[in-house]
């Protein structure tokens, strides 16, 4: 069954059409990677998935609710309990420790639990480093504390933006287990990357160009 | 942990661990609240301080007989300064006006307590010492000058009551001699005048009542005022007035100088206002991803407004606390200098400057605020 669903999505500024006509449906516990040039419209589309923006045209569908049409309010709160959003440069706010960082996420979708901070710490292997400010972790670390507060509240879609693009391959390859982790317990991820080894590890390949879907490949050698 | 405690956490860990930043805020908070918890202390104090200054001036209310009588005695006149309350009661000079001789000149001499004198008219020039024992004579410059008189002589002073010379006994005929201690110089009609101790001019001219008495109240002049009333309602030996040239003075100048302060008070809390809020603006600015991660994250624009208002407010919290204790000391320091005595500290301060800090900064964050709640999220999506 279909989480997701892109039905004739179109995004345009002026005369520029940044999505042209998209349709993707994507299932429940599927793992998706896009990829595609700078300005092929990879970011419009984690913006409309990510409820962070509306297309001109079209309806997406999640879990069944067209949020082209919720309101900022209805997207804020669909963003709050369906998503879990991971970013290239982290995003961490500097002045909280790592497990204050995870007990953000808490704070704003329901009651923030400590143990439950540490536990989701302990399972991106920080639970000894929870005490620390950002400035005090490597880049990898950072990306692992991102990645626990996107999990945090048990999201429907993990959606992660360049989430190796600042990384090292030590550090690339520990985030990129986790993925598989998410993905056996059913998680529905979709990540958008430049970068190919990144792309060929996830089970389906959307490849944009200049706002339309270029190829849509189901990877073969998945779980192999 | 409750969400009430980690929004805590959240904005005590924004000041504490952000500590540049805030410390700039944190300054121009507790500077603005320094100023005006020490100016409006000083404002409150300054009538008290002025009235005090203000004594310097000589006397501010005179006893006169009443329009039936032509003399009034001491008791009358305790009885009216027992109307002020006591700790306001800088001094009260009784005066008695009798002619004597002087080398054979007629002089005015004034019986009075000299003490009390010193008192009430604490800006005579006194060229020499000031009368101490019975016997000693102050003499106005103007006499002196006439009769040839100095510091340090000795004069024979008699009563020019010829009737008294032949009913009295021989020692008032024969006059005493008295010490001229000092020479009276106050550019005024006091230097036509000789003083000595009311015991001394009672010894010469026999008990007799006042003409006049001087008190020196440190009181504004609408309690002045009250004070008039009041004695002459109650007291009908004496009629009160209030020296005009004394007590509109001071009232001009209180007022002035509370306008002054008011100013500059006010001008203060618009630059103090104009800081934080020009702070708060570069802090939204500086945490444009923050607050854009914090939306997508799901938070709410209220959410946004209570975060950054809550650290506005803490803010204004702590500068108003700082404030409040280094205006106090700010204010004494100044009334130490300005006017050589210390200040009433005004418990009240305390609380209206705390919540006034709070409130100037709470407006001041206002439009910053506001502004935050802008913020795309997608910024963070961006990879900026």
């Amino acid at each position: 069954m279909s989480l997701l669903e892109l039905k004739n999505i179109s995004k345009i500024y002026g005369e520029l059409k940044a999505l042209d006509n998209i349709n993707l449906s994507v299932d429940n516990g599927e793992w998706v990677a896009i990829m595609g040039p700078s300005g092929s419209g990879k970011s419009t589309m984690m913006n409309i998935i990510g409820c962070m923006d509306k297309p001109s045209m079209g309806e997406v569908l999640l879990d069944g609710v067209d949020i082209a049409r919720e309101s900022a309010k209805n997207l804020t709160a669909i963003r709050r309990d369906k998503i879990g959003l991971i970013f290239q440069q982290f995003h961490l706010v500097n002045y909280l420790t790592a497990v204050e960082n995870v007990m953000v996420a808490q704070y704003y979708h329901s009651i923030p639990d400590e143990k439950e901070a540490m536990e989701a710490l302990e399972r991106v292997g920080l639970a000894e480093r929870a005490r620390h400010l950002p400035s005090q972790l490597s880049g990898g670390e950072q990306q692992r504390v991102c990645i626990a507060r996107a999990l945090i509240n048990h999201p429907e879609i993990v959606l992660a933006d360049e989430p190796t693009g600042n990384l090292d391959e030590a550090n690339e390859n520990i985030v990129l287990d986790l993925f598989h982790q998410l993905h056996e317990e059913h998680t529905t991820l979709i990540v958008v990357t430049h970068d190919p080894e990144v792309a060929e590890v996830a089970q389906r390949t959307i490849t944009l160009d200049h706002g339309r879907i270029k190829s849509d490949l189901i990877n073969e050698n998945f779980g192999k | 942990m409750s969400k009430r405690k980690m929004f805590f956490k959240m904005i005590t860990a924004s000041l504490v661990r952000r500590r540049s930043r805030m410390l700039v805020a944190l300054l121009a908070i507790a500077v603005g609240a320094t100023i005006l918890s020490g100016l409006v202390t000083i404002y409150i104090d300054v009538p008290r301080q002025m009235g005090a200054e203000m004594r310097n001036y000589g006397a501010n209310m005179i006893f006169m007989a009443s329009s039936n009588e032509a003399v009034f005695d001491r008791a009358a006149v305790e009885k009216g300064a027992a109307l002020i309350p006591p700790d306001q009661v800088v001094g009260v000079s009784p005066y008695r006006y009798e002619t004597v001789r002087i080398h054979e000149q007629p002089v005015v001499a004034a019986g009075t307590d000299i003490e009390q004198v010193r008192t009430t008219s604490p800006y005579w020039m006194i060229e020499g010492d000031w009368p101490s024992v019975t016997g000693d004579m102050l003499v106005g410059q103007d006499v002196a000058e006439s009769l040839g008189l100095g510091v340090g002589d000795t004069v024979n002073v008699m009563s020019s009551d010829d009737s008294k010379e032949k009913d009295s006994e021989d020692l008032l005929n024969l006059g005493v001699d008295m010490k001229i201690t000092g020479l009276l110089d106050t550019g005024g009609s006091e230097e036509n005048y000789v003083y000595i101790a009311m015991e001394d001019l009672e010894g010469l001219v026999g008990p007799g009542e006042l003409d006049v008495a001087e008190l020196s109240i440190s009181a504004t002049a609408d309690e002045l005022s009250k004070y008039v009333d009041t004695i002459d309602a109650e007291v009908e030996e004496v009629t009160p007035r209030l020296v005009k040239r004394v007590t509109e003075s001071e009232s001009t100048v209180l007022t002035k100088l509370q306008a002054l302060v008011f100013l500059v008070t006010a001008v203060v809390l618009v630059l103090t206002m104009i800081c934080v809020a020009t702070t708060m603006a570069a802090v939204v600015a500086e945490r444009r991803k923050e607050i854009g991660l914090r939306k997508a994250l799901g938070a709410s624009d209220s959410s946004i407004i209570r975060e950054f208002m809550g650290e506005g407010l803490l803010l204004g919290l702590v500068g108003g606390i700082v404030g409040a204790i280094l205006g106090f000391l700010f204010a004494q320091f100044v009334s130490v200098r300005v006017f050589a005595s210390s200040i009433t500290f005004q418990p009240l301060m305390l609380p209206v400057t705390i919540i006034v800090s709070i409130l100037i900064t709470g407006a001041a964050c206002l439009f910053p605020v506001r502004n935050a709640t802008k913020i795309d999220p997608a910024l963070v999506l961006k990879g900026e």
